[in-house]
């Protein structure tokens, strides 16, 4: 029987009738993270090839990747912070995966934090010295009220999350292109950009490089997440609610209570991302400040399997792809969209190799 | 009067690349696959005719055709994923997307497509009655895909309600193993589906760069293809609501260039967000409408495991 | 290869002509694994054409495997097959079905929005659309008037009764030109009254020629409806005997092995009533409907309810969970008053436990550890630990202790995923957890399907277990011997209320006519 494709009139004449898809009870932890690395490994490898073909010689691609990015300080630093944001979207991902909500307006929830936190510094509202953390707040608000909307009609109509998300990305979006192209432009620059954040509304360098706050930032809300997740009661209730939600249901869970936690938790998160970004790298409102870390913290969310401490690792990962396609741009002209495709390419490879986690091939007589 | 006439004559333009999406997906999701790709299929597909017409001497129908192959090569990854390694279809089709923002942003980029003005499919003219007044300009002054649209909506709505192929077709999206028993290939019907969903929805972002705005520009869906995942939902995965649903949305795109036209100064921006509101209400007044579930495939979303056991 | 052959040969007849005729099917060495599991080992099987075969064993005792790969669902490891004398390779469904095998699955395989002609017409394509239309809705009105079957094939099957789907399904074999015939199980969701006359039309079937295997874990049934019997246990099959060389007994022995006789009814000391239903009423459709349900539930007894499934069973168990709100009536629970339409985790810290009929999707998550999947329902209640920290090292040794008292088997630790446990040690471990709380109130659904006898003998003993520690429990079974062997007391429910309400020892025959009873 051709348990690959299921078809019985192919069977009969192709290779695939040689073999029985059988379903795996279970493979051991190890195993499981040597077929993602498997599926990692191919995935930059497809990557390396398709880079190669765009013109970048294999000594460069080892160049741009290894020796200049683990070498210098600086290309380190660089990583490190945009490693930060990453972290801190992926996180947000991380958390409504868990909780079954498709949050996939990450990308509209950081606009809104920055439009947020820019909100706050165009004002200057606060005194100075807590001007950063009422940034900081008004970016959470902004983006749990980007995700409150889906949510409400995701539990009260049973909206699709999914498209309700991505068509507030495109609202945000647009929200965005009015402010910067009309309130909010600064008079003093061509650009459509915000008026640039005094000192007071920038994150602190922590002396090191150019890394600022972000970076510790990043590292104990990874510690938050693990703990909430992983010790905290509604982490193991949580768990149930991903893992069988009628069982969770017949058992009493609270979970639309769970899911709005979980849920409002990402959209903070994503609007404290937002926040990070615009006050810690660009320093302003710009039309394309957030392009790239939406998509990139659900991909590196479905990665990590939800697990905030690989969230951090596979941020890296990225963090160390954009750097480099940074510098591929300028050495090589190649498009940064192949930073994109890369990233795609790497998320196929390894849901592909999951194949292998959940199922077995068994050659038959 | 001439603002009507304006406005109702650029309405087909705009609805037929939300038809044609919708109808792929509804023969994706009527075989029970969730495409979620279906903006990365029409950022493919525009940039295909688009490349195709900057590159090539051929007549725009040719660019199309190339719209619709490539969007159906994409969707054999994304078959190879969902239907033979049964990855989540979720996961599956929004990294389709990411997958072809990159690809077509990288190959338009480097080829030199992007931004760049082309003369693309032109109006027919029937004669007299193109210079009709009023009726001329809105039913007999567009281009051959408006009139083959409808065309291709009576073949399928035909195929799926009365054929083998489509009754097969229907039964793997609402019970597979039902299928699977009386000898239907799943599988197969599956991706079929998927190809011929997907080259539908090729050739509606085919129709967006060649016969609309004659240009490529990187990601020029601009979200098209959620909001013909949205249409089909609120079709109830039938063919003629889905198309009554995409006029509707040709309606409102074709108002917002109108509006400037005629001086009402509205926030220019806060009038692009207008078929995403609109499309976010329909969904509420979709679930809030009685029976919302029923059209839906039985096993849409689920892979098929056939040696499944507990 | 020649001995298998050799084997084939061995079992041919001589025809009333002389003439050879060969059996209509035979299976020879069959051997099936799924994992580490061996459903199938080195499995013999032959059939006459003209025959009812009774395939007869307990639960997982590999009837339906052994006739999935007759019918192409699954490919066997090893072994040989052979219809009508020539050795075949049955590589699918379709495959089944060109070699006149038909299967009448115990879920049935039917499309619920299409009607019961297109049904058939998906299984039997050809020609134009139309014209196969019309060709098989004629031959599908000729073999319903030739087996007495009465089915309107213009209706979609969602609105069909289970045991008009069931004819669908027949018809689609028969349509289909099946010769061998294979059903499973298929009394297990039929009235008494429409099994007789399923008997009636599968003898008619045989009389025409089909070759008919019954598969089934009904004594009563192989005993009167087969010409031959086939006893399957473990995998393997253990003997063919004809249904007049064996008593009950000496069946019943075959089947299980060395025998275990369950202790039947002991009555418990019943005391005052735990939980009061009064006039409950409730119109969701979702689950079935309740009307005018009233009954008491006394502590230390075990409360029965049969009935045929969807009369409103699944609903009940919703009202007395809190999962689904009641539209009127009451319900009280001894010590803590009226807790009509409480919210669910607050009926569980009220002391109610459940058992729920689907274990795999209500009760165990089996991607988790068997330690959460036992200690979710003592977390929920606010045990182990606090609010920010789970005490998971307490979890364990809980785990631990439970898997020993409950005799989970096959469990390595309290880390191994609870989706690796067999049915019957993961319904010891929901039952492990569901008493962990030492609940006033058991309501368990079904709580032995799917089980072996072992097993539902393990579980009937803790059932009996929590009644004589003082427990009131309630038995919702579609299986009437279950009932009758734990009941103190049975009520009969019928479309959504109790209709009658009998004492221990009850009378199986009223118990019967109460539960198909229209009045």
């Amino acid at each position: 029987m051709a348990e690959t494709t299921i078809s019985t009139a192919a069977a009969r004449r192709s290779f695939f009738g040689r073999f029985n898809l059988e379903v795996r009870g279970h493979m051991p932890m190890g195993q499981q993270m040597l077929v993602v690395a498997a599926g990692i490994m191919l995935g930059l490898l497809i990557s390396a090839m398709l880079l190669v073909v765009s013109g970048v010689k294999p000594s460069g691609l080892v160049n741009e990747f290894v020796v200049a990015i683990f070498t210098s300080r600086r290309n380190v630093a660089a990583v490190l912070s945009y490693a930060a944001p990453l972290t801190v979207v992926g996180l947000a991902a991380a958390l409504a995966f868990k909780a079954r909500f498709w949050n996939i307006g990450l990308e509209g929830q950081v606009i809104l934090g920055a439009i947020g936190a820019t909100l706050v510094a165009n004002h200057d509202f606060g005194p100075p010295a807590l001007r950063l953390v009422i940034m900081a707040l008004a970016a959470m608000a902004a983006g749990i009220l980007w995700i409150g909307l889906p949510l409400f009609l995701k539990i009260k109509l049973q909206v699709n999350e999914i498209i309700s998300t991505l068509l507030m990305n495109y609202i945000a979006f647009n929200l965005l292109l009015h402010l910067l192209y009309g309130p909010w432009k600064d008079p003093q620059s061509a650009f459509p950009n915000s008026k640039l954040f005094d000192d007071v509304e920038r994150l602190m360098p922590i002396g090191w490089q150019n890394l600022n706050l972000a970076l510790p930032i990043a590292v104990l809300l990874v510690l938050m997440a693990a703990w909430l997740l992983g010790m905290s009661r509604y982490g193991f209730l949580l768990n149930f609610v991903h893992a069988n939600a009628r069982m969770a249901r017949a058992l009493g869970i609270r979970i639309v209570g769970l899911t709005l936690l979980f849920a409002l938790a990402s959209g903070a998160l994503a609007g404290f991302g937002g926040f990070i970004i615009s006050t810690g790298i660009e320093s302003r409102l710009t039309q394309s400040f957030f392009v790239g870390y939406g998509f990139s913290g659900i991909l590196i969310a479905f990665l990590a399997r939800n697990n905030p401490f690989a969230v951090a690792f596979f941020a890296i990962l990225v963090a160390v792809l954009m750097v480099a396609g940074q510098s591929l741009q300028v050495f090589y002209q190649i498009p940064f969209a192949m930073v994109q495709l890369i990233q795609a390419i790497i998320v196929i490879c390894v849901a592909a190799s999951e194949f292998f986690i959940h199922y077995r091939l068994r050659m038959v007589e | 009067m001439d603002f009507v006439v304006n406005w109702l004559a650029n309405v087909p333009g705009f609805a037929v690349p939300f038809a044609l999406a919708a109808l792929g997906l509804i023969i994706c999701e009527k075989a029970g696959v969730l495409n979620l790709g279906a903006e990365g299929y029409m950022l493919v597909g525009a940039m295909a005719g688009a490349g195709v017409m900057l590159s090539l001497d051929v007549h725009p129908l040719a660019a199309l055709a190339v719209s619709a192959l490539a969007a159906g090569l994409l969707s054999l990854l994304f078959a190879l994923l969902v239907i033979a390694l049964r990855v989540n279809q979720v996961i599956s089709g929004l990294v389709i997307v990411f997958f072809a923002q990159g690809l077509t942003a990288l190959i338009a980029t480097s080829q030199g497509w992007t931004n760049r003005a082309f003369s693309g499919l032109q109006d027919l003219n029937f004669g007299v009655l193109s210079s009709l007044p009023g009726v001329g300009r809105i039913v007999f002054q567009q281009d051959l895909m408006v009139y083959l649209t409808i065309v291709i909506f009576a073949v399928v709505v035909h195929v799926l309600r009365a054929t083998h192929v489509g009754m097969r077709l229907r039964a793997v999206g609402e019970n597979p193993e039902a299928a699977d028993a009386a000898g239907v290939p799943v599988g197969w019907y599956r991706t079929g589906a998927v190809v011929v969903g997907c080259m539908l929805i090729g050739l509606a972002g085919g129709y967006l760069s060649v016969a609309v705005s004659k240009i490529w520009v990187d990601g020029m869906s601009g979200g098209r293809g959620w909001i013909a995942i949205a249409l089909v939902i609120f079709a109830r995965w039938q063919p003629w609501p889905a198309l009554a649903g995409a006029v509707l949305f040709g309606c409102i795109e074709a108002l917002i260039p109108r509006m400037a036209a005629i001086g009402l100064q509205l926030p220019q921006y806060f009038v692009l967000m207008l078929p995403y509101v609109v499309t976010l209400a329909v969904m509420v007044w979709t679930s809030l409408s009685a029976n919302r579930r029923s059209g839906q495939p039985a096993a849409l979303g689920q892979p098929f495991v056939r040696e499944e056991r507990r | 290869m020649n001995a298998i052959m050799g084997h084939m040969r061995g079992t041919v007849r001589r025809g009333p002509d002389g003439a050879d005729v060969p059996p209509a099917l035979v299976l020879a060495g069959i051997s099936k694994t799924f994992g580490d599991f061996a459903a199938l080992s080195d499995v013999d099987f032959d059939l006459r054409p003209g025959e009812i075969h009774a395939l007869l064993g307990e639960n997982g005792a590999g009837k339906s495997t052994l006739m999935n790969i007759v019918a192409g669902i699954y490919t066997p490891d090893s072994g040989r097959v052979a219809i009508k004398g020539q050795p075949v390779a049955i590589r699918g469904p379709s495959d089944a079905q060109q070699l006149g095998v038909g299967m009448v699955h115990q879920h049935y395989k039917l499309v619920k929005p299409f009607t019961a002609l297109e049904n058939i017409l998906l299984a039997h394509p050809g020609g134009s659309f139309r014209a196969a239309r019309s060709r098989l809705e004629a031959l599908t009105k000729d073999a319903l008037d030739r087996i007495g079957f009465d089915v309107d094939l213009n209706r979609t099957v969602e609105t069909l009764s289970i045991s008009e789907q069931q004819r669908v399904e027949i018809l689609k074999v028969l349509v289909a030109g099946a010769t061998i015939v294979i059903l499973d199980e298929p009394t297990a969701v039929l009235t008494d009254d429409e099994a007789v006359r399923l008997f009636k039309a599968i003898r008619s079937l045989a009389m025409e020629g089909h070759s008919i295997v019954l598969v089934t874990h009904k004594l009563s049934e192989a005993l009167n409806y087969a010409d031959r019997i086939t006893v399957m246990r473990g995998g393997k099959v253990v003997r063919t005997v004809l249904p007049t060389e064996v008593t009950e007994a000496e069946l019943t022995e075959l089947i299980v092995g060395s025998a275990i006789s369950e202790r039947s009814h002991r009555a418990g000391k019943a005391g005052k009533p735990v939980l009061k239903l009064r006039a409950v009423e409730r119109s969701d459709s979702r689950g079935g409907k309740l009307r005018n349900l009233t009954f008491d539930v006394r502590a230390g007894e075990i409360y029965g309810i049969a009935g045929v499934g969807g009369n409103g069973q699944n609903a009940l168990v919703e009202v007395i969970t809190g999962l689904s709100r009641v539209d009127a009536g009451n319900m009280w629970l001894d010590a803590h008053g009226d807790v009509t339409n409480q919210p669910s985790d607050r009926m569980r810290r009220s002391g109610i436990a459940c058992i729920p009929s689907d274990r795999h999707s209500d009760a165990i998550a089996g991607e988790l550890r068997i330690a959460d999947n036992y200690a979710i329902s003592g977390v929920i209640e606010g045990r182990y630990g606090s609010v920010a920290r789970v005490d998971r090292r307490g979890i364990a040794a809980d785990t631990q202790d439970a898997i020993r008292r409950f005799e989970v088997m096959g469990v390595r630790g309290p880390y191994q995923k609870a989706g690796l446990l067999s049915g019957g040690n993961a319904q010891k471990l929901v039952i492990a957890r569901e008493f962990s709380g030492k609940p006033s109130l058991i309501i368990a659904h079904s709580p032995s399907r799917g089980l072996d006898v072992r097993a539902s003998a393990a579980v009937h003993e803790h059932l009996r277990a929590a009644r004589d520690r003082g427990a009131g429990v309630i038995l919702i079974s579609e299986d009437l011997d279950e009932v009758l062997v734990l009941a103190d007391r049975i009520g009969v429910m019928n479309r959504g209320t109790i209709v009658a309400e009998f004492e221990a020892p009850a009378d199986r025959q009223m118990i019967g006519r109460a539960m198909v009873g229209h009045g």
